[in-house]
């Protein structure tokens, strides 16, 4: 009879989470597995890895692999860069204010990413805004510049998108850091800079590691900016809406999404441990 | 009894799960027919043009699924015994390998009376399994204010975009139909070939400092408006809507060369219901495209249309549009847009 209580427990327990896991496997996880064995399935139905090796050893495509990894990783650095400040003042300076901040934070994301990336253009086209004010209103230059189509103005829509991701990662841990910790450092000599470097900034690396670990898997693949807003860049993404919409290739789709998953999921754990290692 | 209720509810659950499950649209139905349509103003015509005039012939009710050709190709191919479309809108190249795939189903006017007015070559176009329903032409469409001569023709417009007179908005290449309206057209006019396509990677490399890419019409339209390109490459019936919609300050130029027919096809699949045949003569027949005609400002197929006079004025007569080859591009097109991607980029 005692053992039956636990028993009793763990099939409740099991019970609670079967519909979310059987959510996740038939609708996730079964459909990425079919997908990925459409790339290991030759036109004769075999096993092969021709697509495999014929992608992995093209220039163009490896640029490619890189090219998506780059700029993942920038928009995360750059991210994490801006909104840890963001945090730290949310956090410890804003008092009443902090609901406001939050709201201000999260009020971008209650619209549209299309309407958010058709913005930026608006603001930056060749007779946009911004070039309006620089040539016409205050004279500082003889012809409008080129801001879409440039890298730069990618990243900065990307930074722009996903900058609360990382200050909300960041808010909820600095949120718990022991202030008698950081009290106890100023207190043994330590300067404000050197408490915030050796002892604040290394108890939130779980949130920064949270964060970046959210911003780089959004930026590794975003998609809708990228192709409005363009920057040159060519990332797998892009090219796998290309397989389906262009050449109805999907076989070399599926090919590209599992590279695309493999990597994420690669960076996934190298990001862990990174963060495990210092001392989160 | 407490056991005996809960059965009884958890009974009746299942049942009315079960039920509900056979009333979705799993497969098309005996009077039921599931139809295609573009979304926006093109849902709107199909559904007033088309599926309005079938109901009340047939008594049959039509559904309409919004998407695009790829999206429902593949569904036919996923499920050929059973497909769940009756009738597919597609693009001309989709039409040749879903018919060379042998998917889909013979056109003859023994089914389809109207398909007697419809030219041939449309049909011949589509392999016989299905035929042309309209229309639009690739040209060059401008800001009246910005750009007081237009170029006449796709020649001078590489010439003039690539001196840096003007800022162009192009179609990108994860646009579906822009190996067919942009890279054919540009090519066969500037004197390349389906197996030659230099002078369209020629043309592009010399124009490229002055080129920006949209990824789909409204893409297009904001470079227009916010000032970002001057002109670009676009369809005419597009240009005209929004000019209907109150736009003034936009034109379309039909090259002189002439811009690509960028056509819609329409198709059975096979093992659809035979009430598509009913559908399709509909959608076919002159007063229906009259009507569809004047609501989207493209061209149609049937040659017993007679256009309003302001539409006369605006649809690009088929004598001064080129059929593109079709089953070249769908043989090629792979090839070209992977030499998009290493020469030009996204």
């Amino acid at each position: 009879m005692s053992d039956s209580v636990p028993m009793n427990a763990k099939l409740r327990q099991a019970m609670l989470l079967a519909p979310a896991l059987i959510f996740l496997a038939v609708f996730f996880v079964m459909p990425l597995f079919d997908n990925s064995m459409r790339s290991f399935m030759s036109e004769d139905g075999g096993f092969t890895l021709s697509r495999y090796t014929s992608f992995l050893t093209d220039r163009f495509y490896l640029g490619v692999i890189v090219e998506t990894v780059v700029l993942a990783a920038a928009v995360t650095v750059i991210s994490v860069v801006i909104a840890y400040p963001v945090a730290y003042v949310l956090v410890r300076k804003a008092g009443r204010l902090s609901g406001v901040f939050i709201f201000l934070l999260i009020a971008p994301l209650l619209t549209s990413i299309i309407m958010r990336t058709f913005g930026w253009q608006v603001l930056f086209a060749r007779r946009g805004l911004v070039n309006q004010w620089l040539v016409t209103d205050l004279g500082i230059l003889d012809v409008p510049l080129r801001w879409l189509n440039t890298p730069g103005l990618a990243i900065a829509a990307l930074v722009h998108v996903l900058v609360p991701f990382a200050v909300l990662s960041i808010a909820s841990v600095l949120q718990g850091v022991d202030r008698r910790l950081e009290e106890g450092a100023l207190m043994l000599g330590a300067s404000k800079l050197r408490t915030f470097f050796e002892v604040t900034l290394p108890l939130t690396m779980d949130g920064i590691g949270t964060g970046a670990i959210l911003v780089f898997m959004i930026a590794n693949g975003s998609f809708v900016t990228l192709v409005l807003l363009g920057g040159g860049f060519q990332t797998l993404p892009l090219l796998i809406y290309q397989q389906f919409n262009t050449t109805r290739d999907f076989a070399l789709a599926s090919t590209m999404s599992t590279i695309l998953l493999a990597i994420a999921l690669v960076c996934l754990w190298l990001q862990l441990r990174l963060v495990r290692r210092q001392g989160a | 009894m407490n056991m005996k209720r809960r059965t009884f509810l958890g009974t009746g659950a299942v049942a009315t799960g079960l039920l509900g499950l056979n009333g979705l649209p799993l497969h098309a139905q005996d009077r039921t027919l599931n139809v295609t349509a573009y979304g926006g103003v093109w849902e709107q015509a199909v559904r007033d043009c088309f599926v309005a005039p079938f109901e009340a012939k047939t008594g049959a009710t039509a559904t309409v699924s919004l998407g695009g050709p790829p999206q429902w190709l593949a569904q036919v191919e996923a499920n050929p015994e059973k497909p769940p479309l009756d009738v597919l809108i597609m693009s001309p190249d989709l039409a040749v390998i879903a018919a060379e795939g042998g998917l889909m189903d013979d056109f003859t006017v023994d089914k389809i009376p109207n398909l007697a007015n419809i030219p041939q070559e449309f049909t011949d176009a589509c392999l016989g399994k299905g035929t042309y329903l309209n229309y639009g032409v690739g040209g060059i469409t401008y800001n009246k204010q910005v750009v007081a001569e237009p170029p006449k023709s796709f020649a001078a417009f590489v010439d003039r975009v690539a001196s840096g007179e003007f800022v162009a908005s192009v179609p990108s290449i994860s646009y579906a139909v822009t190996p067919v309206f942009f890279i054919w057209a540009l090519n066969d006019a500037l004197g390349g070939t389906p197996d030659n396509v230099d002078p369209f990677f020629e043309a592009m490399a010399k124009m490229k400092d002055n080129l920006v890419f949209w990824a789909g019409p409204n893409d297009f339209f904001n470079h227009l408006a916010s000032g970002e390109a001057d002109l670009g490459i676009y369809f005419d019936g597009r240009t005209w809507n929004h000019v209907d919609e109150g736009v003034d300050w936009i034109d379309f130029v039909n090259p002189e060369e002439g811009g690509a027919m960028t056509a819609v096809a329409i198709q059975k699949p096979k093992n659809a219901s035979d009430l598509a045949w009913e559908y399709l003569n509909e959608a076919l027949a002159p007063e229906n495209q009259s009507k569809f005609a004047e609501i989207l400002n493209y061209g149609v197929t049937n040659s017993e249309v007679v256009y309003s006079d302001k539409l006369a004025s605006r649809v690009t007569p088929l004598s001064k549009a080129n059929l593109p080859p079709y089953a070249d591009i769908a043989r090629l097109r792979n090839e070209w847009v992977d030499r998009w991607n290493r020469e030009i980029g996204m």
